[in-house]
């Protein structure tokens, strides 16, 4: 008995089966609309921007210019005119509105250089750093405080007082001497020029005086000679 | 027999897919955070800047002044009715709720950070969450004497003309040279009285040769 009981049961295996499956795949139509998440989560992006080592000092950046880094591609986000006007030594101009074009992408997705963003202050260049974060692109960095924190350190280096510590004149010094590599030019140090001239013009007019001290004594053992 | 054995194992396979998936539904977590807005759109929003603010703009009634500087600068003083939400801290549950909660009331929320720079992150993040009640207070806040001192603060200000300061100091050090050169040429004379005495000294030793 229970064996035909088996059989009849065993013949609608296959209906049984289809049935369970056709069920399952109905489910699939109660699923949530699946949301098509571009980049990296939002909370490795927060992780990612709290970090501040994507910053990078307008001295560092300086240093790295002025040894002619190779690795070193800086993008002003600034739009045109102020690129024009004014922008760092080789930068490329994307302005920030570009910087999702397709354009764009092969200057901010690669890892052969270190990019670093930059505007007037790091407001824009910030906003640009996060969007491409999120898309997943790396090496890039940000000029922390943009080119006015670049004038302001660089070009324009404000003379520390008496009462600062000793590397703040050390600072001061590489800095003077790094914005005159960026053209700036010191009348002061022409002056400085100007007073090292007369000090080696009298130390040759005193010379002629020592010669002829040394006249007397080349004429006394000649007269001995005799 | 055979035919038995067939169905019984792919009755047992059946089972087993079933409760794969099920163990896959049950363990799926869905994330507490998606992005609603892409990069491009939140770009477009963020090019034209009317997500920005002034002191002057702050309408009491409709805006939730949300500072996002850490805990302990909000606690020394703040900006009133202000509530604080740290920048790290942005995306945990009771900020979320608090967040959420804004938005349920069509309430508009108003960062504010030492400067707007800082509230740069929190507002983008909450942009591309979906949040669109969002504007940036673009102030300074700064401390004089434990005084909390909030002014206007102009974004990515062009404060100085670079170039003009790198040109004008060229001119200037061009100015300096001249004036130099007109000073030094009345100087380079005393060169003549060098070679007189050299001369002398080659006639003495001859005469100490007799």
């Amino acid at each position: 008995m229970v064996n035909r009981k088996l059989v009849k049961f065993l013949s609608l295996r296959y209906k049984i089966l289809a049935f369970i499956f056709i069920v399952l795949a109905g489910g699939l139509v109660l699923l949530p609309k699946h949301e098509k998440q571009e980049g990296i989560s939002p909370e490795k992006l927060l992780a990612n921007t709290i970090n501040p080592e994507r910053y990078i000092s307008t001295d560092a950046l300086a240093e790295k210019m002025i040894n002619q880094d190779p690795s070193l591609l800086l993008i002003d986000v600034r739009n045109e005119s102020d690129y024009k006007k004014y922008t760092l030594t080789n930068a490329i101009n994307i302005p920030l509105k570009n910087i999702l074009d397709e354009e764009s992408e092969p200057y901010l997705n690669q890892d052969a250089y270190d990019v670093i963003l930059f505007s007037n202050d790091h407001f824009h260049a910030d906003q640009a750093w996060i969007l491409c974060t999120r898309l997943g692109y790396k090496n890039l960095h940000v000029l922390n405080g943009g080119i006015n924190s670049w004038y302001n350190t660089i070009i324009n280096p404000k003379m520390p007082t008496e009462d600062m510590a000793h590397t703040e004149f050390e600072l001061y010094a590489f800095r003077k001497a790094a914005s005159m590599y960026f053209g700036v030019a010191y009348p002061e140090k022409v002056k400085k020029a100007t007073v090292i001239k007369p000090v080696t013009k009298p130390s040759i007019t005193a010379a002629p005086k020592k010669v002829i001290v040394k006249k007397k004594k080349k004429k006394l053992p000649i007269e001995g000679g005799c | 027999m055979k035919e038995l054995e067939k169905t019984k194992r792919l009755s047992i396979a059946a089972v087993l897919t079933i409760l794969v998936i099920l163990i896959a539904l049950l363990s799926y977590k869905r994330p507490e955070h998606l992005y609603t807005v892409n990069t491009q759109d939140t770009l477009e929003k963020v090019v034209n800047n009317n997500y920005l603010i002034t002191l002057e703009d702050l309408n009491q009634e409709n805006h939730v002044l949300v500072d996002v500087r850490n805990s302990f600068d909000f606690n020394k003083g703040h900006l009133d009715n202000a509530i604080n939400i740290t920048s790290p801290e942005i995306l945990e549950d009771d900020n979320s709720r608090i967040i959420n909660k804004i938005k349920e009331e069509n309430k508009t929320i108003v960062l504010y950070g030492n400067t707007p720079n800082e509230t740069t992150l929190p507002y983008l993040l909450l942009s591309q969450l979906g949040y669109d009640n969002l504007k940036i207070l673009t102030v300074k806040n700064s401390y004089n004497q434990n005084k909390l001192i909030t002014e206007n603060f102009v974004i990515e200000n062009n404060a100085t003309d670079i170039d003009a300061f790198i040109q004008e100091s060229v001119k200037n050090k061009e100015a300096a040279m001249k004036k130099l050169k007109a000073r030094a040429i009345p100087k380079v004379q005393p060169t003549p009285k060098k070679v007189i005495p050299v001369k002398k000294k080659k006639k003495m030793p001859i005469e100490g040769g007799c």
